[in-house]
């Protein structure tokens, strides 16, 4: 995967870089809106990461020209913790998610994954399979091997985001966003609640477990034959 | 060098105006008077000589020149009491009787100048106004009369109004000195209590004069201005002394697990150990920074721009039952009674996050086991939204503090928190003009937050 890295701070810029490069991307980088500019119209990308706040040309006028340019590339802001207007404002530019700044660089990377892996919107299917797991969208059932799972509804909106993103890690935050529209951390533990007791629903009486907590990152759901 | 800037005040520059209204109306008036009083006097004189005139020519045409005679030196004996001049002259000019110069044989009023006869300020010749008339082919006769007193009234008459004028216009403008110089001296004393604010003496107000005018309830006004500020800076003096204090602990908790694991550390195993701790507690710091300035965006009242209809009650609602399979876990009863399709203008992301501070408060600073309850109430005025529960609760002593930045009651100090929670729920509330009523909840805490019911209810 290649991706594009427009950050004007050095520290930042080579904790990603070094962290991106571990995990075998490509990474390009670019000091300033300018430069990144240039180089998001000059090559193509996977993923373009941008600071919001850059010197000279800032993020969302950078990312604004992009989009006006007609390029699609999927765009992940960044931006600093105190700008709650910050998201809707990146949103609106042609944004297609955003990470508060300072982040874990588990965090960054399965967002930038989530972003890499996303469908078309018009590839839209009715109904979501998972090994034996599967969820029919327009009944609004879900059954495991034939047998129908009883869900509560934000349960059943918690397994159809694991469900699109199969095999990738979800973080806490991107349940908390995706599944409850919480831009914030609560004190409760409600996403590790939900996920236990789905996970006690699904796997009732069977031996694979299909949705896997992955330690310091998030949750995945898998099937078992890729698992192995 | 005062001068010059009592000329530049406001109530100076009022009187000097009125000044000039007052002398450009006083000349205009005067003039009005003079120009009419003047025209009054010339037709009366006129009068008086013209019907003295046809009188003797009455005398005349029905006496012939004898009567006539009669008649005149009848008037010159009388002369001294305001009598008149009078001349006979023939058609060719021959004098026959009196002193008035010829009249050229043309009737008709003339201005004449003729030898001083006393009356009249020295070197000046008499004046006189005639009015002549034709008694018969060769005989014409003259009437007139000394004005020279007329015109010496016309000029009195003005030097009274130019010297009145002069007064009064240096009245007004010494008035307007006087009055400026007061009020410079008013001004002076705030200008030097705002000077010595300025200069670090926070404490400083301007003296009123109790007058209650306008200036001394500027003075009121600018004092308990001074004293908003006073409160808000003190509050800001607080809280910066809060976040201080309050970072200053977890970040000497990080600094002395770091040094602790530097030097006792043995293992790869015990380092990795210590990092995410480190990683842990610092998190907990961002997360109080983020809160601040969250807090701190709020209430700067930006986020209204955004304001939408929200459906409270299905907020509520799915919040209640997100929160309700931890609650069971905790095993507590969490109950709710929502009233449906209360909506509010407000923004959605904010509101979720305060019904969800109460419940995180409600959850974590109470024992497991604990009953909470959640309510929404409309009635015709307010919408009243409760999060209340069973638990120990707050003295009174301290419910209103709760809500004050990293304030934190004895008994919850071992809980982890930031202390900032609360005070969110607070700022989401004002920024919603809502109020928020710690209440006991006998026994446990009860927060009600009343929110004003606006004009366009029922949308959805």
């Amino acid at each position: 995967m290649k991706l594009l890295l427009v950050e004007d701070d050095a520290e930042t810029a080579a904790f990603a870089l070094r962290g991106f490069r571990e995990r075998g991307y490509t990474l390009d980088h670019a000091k300033n809106g300018r430069d990144g500019l240039y180089l998001a119209m000059e090559s193509t990308y996977d993923i373009i990461i941008v600071d919001r706040m850059l010197p000279g040309m800032d993020g969302l006028s950078m990312v604004k020209a992009l989009r006006s340019a007609g390029v699609v590339t999927p765009v992940l802001f960044l931006t600093t913790m105190s700008g709650i207007d910050d998201r809707v404002e990146g949103l609106d530019a042609g944004g297609d998610d955003y990470l508060i700044k300072p982040y874990a660089f588990s965090e960054l990377a399965a967002r930038v994954n989530a972003l890499a892996r996303r469908p078309p919107a018009s590839k839209e299917s009715t109904v979501l399979r998972v090994g034996d797991l599967e969820m029919n969208l327009l009944k609004r059932v879900v059954t495991r091997g034939g047998e129908t799972i009883d869900l509560q509804p934000r349960e059943f909106q918690l397994l159809e985001y694991l469900m699109r993103r199969a095999d990738q890690i979800v973080t806490r935050t991107m349940l908390l966003e995706g599944v409850w529209d919480f831009h914030f951390d609560p004190k409760t533990n409600i996403v590790e609640t939900h996920i236990s007791r789905l996970r006690s629903k699904i796997n009732l009486g069977r031996e694979n477990d299909l949705i896997h907590t992955v330690r310091g990152s998030g949750y995945c759901l898998r099937a078992p034959a890729t698992a192995s | 060098m005062r001068l010059p800037r009592l000329l530049r005040t406001t109530s100076f520059r009022l009187a000097a105006l009125f000044a000039l209204i007052f002398g450009i109306s006083t000349i205009v008036v005067g003039s009005f008077v003079y120009i009419n009083v003047k025209a009054a006097l010339d037709r009366q004189e006129r009068t008086r000589i013209q019907s003295d005139a046809l009188a003797l020519k009455g005398e005349f045409d029905s006496g012939g020149m004898p009567d006539l005679m009669d008649a005149i030196k009848e008037r010159e004996r009388n002369k001294l009491a305001g009598g008149l001049d009078y001349s006979l002259f023939t058609a060719k000019g021959g004098r026959i009787v009196g002193r008035l110069p010829t009249p050229r044989m043309r009737a008709g009023w003339r201005h004449v100048n003729g030898p001083p006869d006393g009356d009249e300020p020295p070197g000046e010749l008499e004046h006189l106004l005639v009015y002549s008339i034709n008694l018969s082919p060769n005989l014409w006769l003259s009437v007139g009369d000394d004005i020279g007193l007329l015109r010496r009234l016309d000029n009195t008459f003005l030097q009274m109004f130019v010297i009145g004028l002069v007064l009064a216009i240096t009245l007004a403008v010494g008035g307007g000195i006087v009055v400026s110089a007061g009020f410079l001296r008013r001004i002076d004393a705030i200008t030097r209590t705002a000077e010595a604010i300025i200069e670090g003496d926070i404490g400083k107000r301007i003296v009123r004069n109790g007058s209650g005018d306008d200036l001394d309830r500027l003075a009121a006004s600018l004092n308990r201005m001074l004293d908003r500020i006073g409160l808000l800076m003190d509050a800001l003096r607080n809280v910066s002394t809060d976040v201080a204090h309050d970072l200053r602990t977890p970040l000497g908790h990080l600094r002395q697990q770091l040094e602790n694991a530097r030097g006792h550390a043995r293992s790869t195993g015990e380092y990795a150990q210590a990092v995410d701790s480190a990683i842990a507690k610092t998190d907990s710091i961002l997360e109080t920074f983020s809160a601040i300035l969250r807090i701190a965006q709020i209430e700067s009242g930006s986020r209204k721009a955004g304001f939408r209809r929200i459906n409270l009650s299905e907020i509520v609602a799915s919040l209640v039952q997100s929160y309700s399979p931890t609650a069971e876990e905790q095993r507590r009863p969490l109950s709710a009674s929502i009233a449906p399709d209360v909506s509010i203008d407000g923004d959605r992301e904010l509101i979720i996050q305060l019904v969800v501070n109460l419940l995180d408060n409600a959850m974590r600073h109470t024992p497991p086991g604990t009953p909470i309850t959640v309510n929404l109430a409309e009635t015709p005025d307010t919408i009243a939204l409760e999060v209340a529960d069973k638990g120990p609760g707050v003295p009174e002593a301290e419910r209103e503090r709760i809500l004050e930045r990293f304030y934190r009651c004895e008994t919850s100090r071992s809980t982890p928190g930031s202390g900032l929670g609360l005070s969110l729920v607070s700022a989401v509330s004002g920024l919603h003009r809502a109020t928020i009523h710690v209440m006991d909840n006998m026994p446990g805490l009860k927060f009600r937050i009343e929110f004003l019911r606006t004009n366009n209810q029922g949308a959805a």
